[in-house]
């Protein structure tokens, strides 16, 4: 039986459909660290992006540091993480477990998904006509009220764009969770190769592509939808990513 | 023209008598070589050492890599000598045939080369041995009073179990664990790490995992003061190092340098203890320390150098 055949095969199979093992609780478990590490990154990239976009302060300083960060390989994250996690376990009262899966996990995808978000949140802010932002200046209104009223909607695709690219790259990347005992879709990936199954490790593959896929259509909806009507480069923006990085490092054990 | 020839024939005789005289005349090179991990490479380093003590030239091509790389060099040549596991290189030809007998395994990697490259030769294998083992953290040991593997099965439920991914479709795991000792596949608390890993050791350390999966000689066994349960019905197989040589190189020698060279490196293999690997792996895999530095430290130590 060739690959193909065998993964579909595998894939089909009841029996990888229940229990603890089975798709649906691993692709729960990848959803839940992809989506807890996203917020998270979310919640400290907009505001700084948004800060260092509007006053235009510091803007060179933050994109270099957060393209630096794109440089530190996620695996060695992880590795880093690791052994400072567990040890602060019975300090700070957490199960060690989390130290050992979760944490250094979660810590990889949040300095991951950092980056693209806060380098288009920037970077689309600044690209706002400053006749307009000079304009709404001159009527009078306050700089909050530039920040939230004109700037942000006519950057919104801009930053959906940098949002994309963080969740497709950790969908993608959150695999390696399952190198650290995390469960996820990575499973699949590390047990196939470490078994030598090829099945299983292909029909891994083949379901991470496509969650990474799905969380890309979901996105670009997402930003078709936010693009301010009317805008003569809507558009355009909608499939602009100032943020476009090339594809994550393939997975490395 | 007859004077010359005789020259000829007198100098050719002198070179032969040279040859294989006295033994003090000028020894064959040997060109070593060793796995591509730190073990391999630091007991190739001391063949090395006490080879060049003995006035042998020696040539280093240490660290090739894999089995899959380093076998082939040995059969066709390129190295004359290696270290070798008895277990896995047995299994490398036949998988089937490790066992958890170290006898068993020299001999039958004996037989396998004997018809390879020519005819290679196991000399004499250490005490001390690479193989899975089974460790937990002291305060656990004594809790539950844990020495051997089969001390595990009472109290499988109370730990976290932390094994390598591939252990539920590994004979040597999950059917060791199960057939032999009777414990649940999967178990209770289970985390699934690579084995002799970095990670999996950290998370014995500190109480992610109660029982791992670890190698008998790995650094963090020493470092950590990690206990090792005796596989007490010898599920694992032995991997006892032994030096592994051509014998196109041993023809080369003298019957008293043959001797001489085979009980050299005899009795490197016979300081070779468990302990002893563990203890030279911190000083080389954590306190980075030089391969040929902590082999002539050791050596030194040992009198053999």
């Amino acid at each position: 039986m060739d690959v193909l055949t065998a993964t579909l095969a595998w894939l089909l199979d009841p029996i990888h459909w229940s229990g603890p093992d089975g798709i649906p609780t691993r692709i729960a478990e990848h959803l839940a660290i992809s989506i807890v590490s996203l917020a998270a990154a979310g919640l400290v990239a907009l505001p700084v992006g948004a800060i260092i976009g509007h006053t235009g302060r510091g803007g060179t300083l933050a994109v270099n540091l957060a393209n630096l960060g794109r440089a530190v390989p996620s695996y060695a994250v992880l590795v880093i993480v690791l052994p400072p996690a567990l040890q602060l376990a019975p300090t700070l009262g957490y199960e060690p477990s989390l130290g050992l899966s979760e944490i250094p996990t979660f810590t990889a995808m949040f300095l991951l998904a950092i980056p693209p978000i806060l380098v288009n949140t920037y970077g689309g802010l600044r690209e706002v006509d400053r006749d307009l932002v000079e304009a709404a200046r001159g009527m009078g209104m306050r700089e909050r009220q530039i920040l939230f009223r004109l700037e942000a909607p006519l950057a919104m695709p801009v930053i959906v764009g940098g949002i994309r690219t963080s969740a497709v790259q950790v969908v993608a990347t959150a695999t390696l969770g399952a190198v650290v005992a995390y469960g996820g879709l990575g499973r699949y990936i590390v047990d196939g190769i470490a078994r030598n199954e090829n099945d299983r490790l292909f029909a891994g593959v083949v379901l991470v592509a496509g969650l990474a896929l799905a969380a890309e259509g979901l996105l670009a909806l997402v930003q078709r939808l936010l693009s301010p009507r009317g805008l003569p480069s809507a558009g355009e923006h909608a499939f602009r990513n100032l943020a476009e990085v090339p594809a994550p490092p393939a997975f490395l054990p | 023209m007859r004077s010359r020839r005789m020259l000829a024939l007198g100098a050719s005789l002198l070179v032969l008598l040279s040859a294989c005289g006295t033994g003090g005349g000028s020894k064959p090179t040997i060109k070593i070589g060793s796995d591509g991990f730190y073990e391999s490479q630091l007991v190739a380093e001391m063949y090395a050492q006490v080879l060049e003590k003995a006035g042998y030239t020696v040539e280093r091509s240490l660290a090739l890599g894999a089995r899959k790389v380093t076998s082939p060099a040995l059969e066709g040549g390129q190295i004359d000598l290696k270290p070798e596991y008895i277990g896995s290189g047995l299994g490398y030809y036949d998988a089937s045939k490790p066992s958890g007998d170290a006898d068993a395994n020299a001999a039958a990697l004996q037989e396998i080369l004997s018809g390879k490259g020519g005819g290679i030769t196991v000399l004499d294998y250490s005490p001390g041995e690479d193989t899975n083992a089974f460790v937990v953290r002291p305060d656990t040991a004594a809790k539950f009073s844990l020495t051997t593997m089969s001390d595990l099965a009472a109290v499988q439920d109370e730990l976290t179990w932390g094994l390598p991914p591939e252990c539920e479709t590994n004979p040597l795991c999950a059917g060791a664990l199960t057939d032999t000792y009777g414990i649940d596949f999967p178990p209770a608390n289970l985390e699934a790490l690579a084995a002799c890993d970095a990670p999996i050791a950290e998370a014995l350390q500190n109480g992610a995992v109660d029982v791992a999966e670890l190698c008998s000689t790995q650094p963090a066994i020493a470092q950590f003061g990690f206990v090792v349960l005796e596989d007490d019905k010898q599920t694992q197989p032995a991997e006892n190092l032994a030096p592994i040589v051509r014998n196109d190189f041993l023809a080369k020698l003298s019957s008293s340098d043959k001797t001489a060279f085979e009980k050299l490196l005899n009795d490197v293999s016979a300081k070779l203890t468990t302990e002893v690997l563990t203890e030279l792996g911190v000083e080389v895999a954590v306190n980075q320390k030089d391969v040929a530095d902590v082999a002539r430290d050791f050596l030194t130590e040992q009198g053999l150098l």
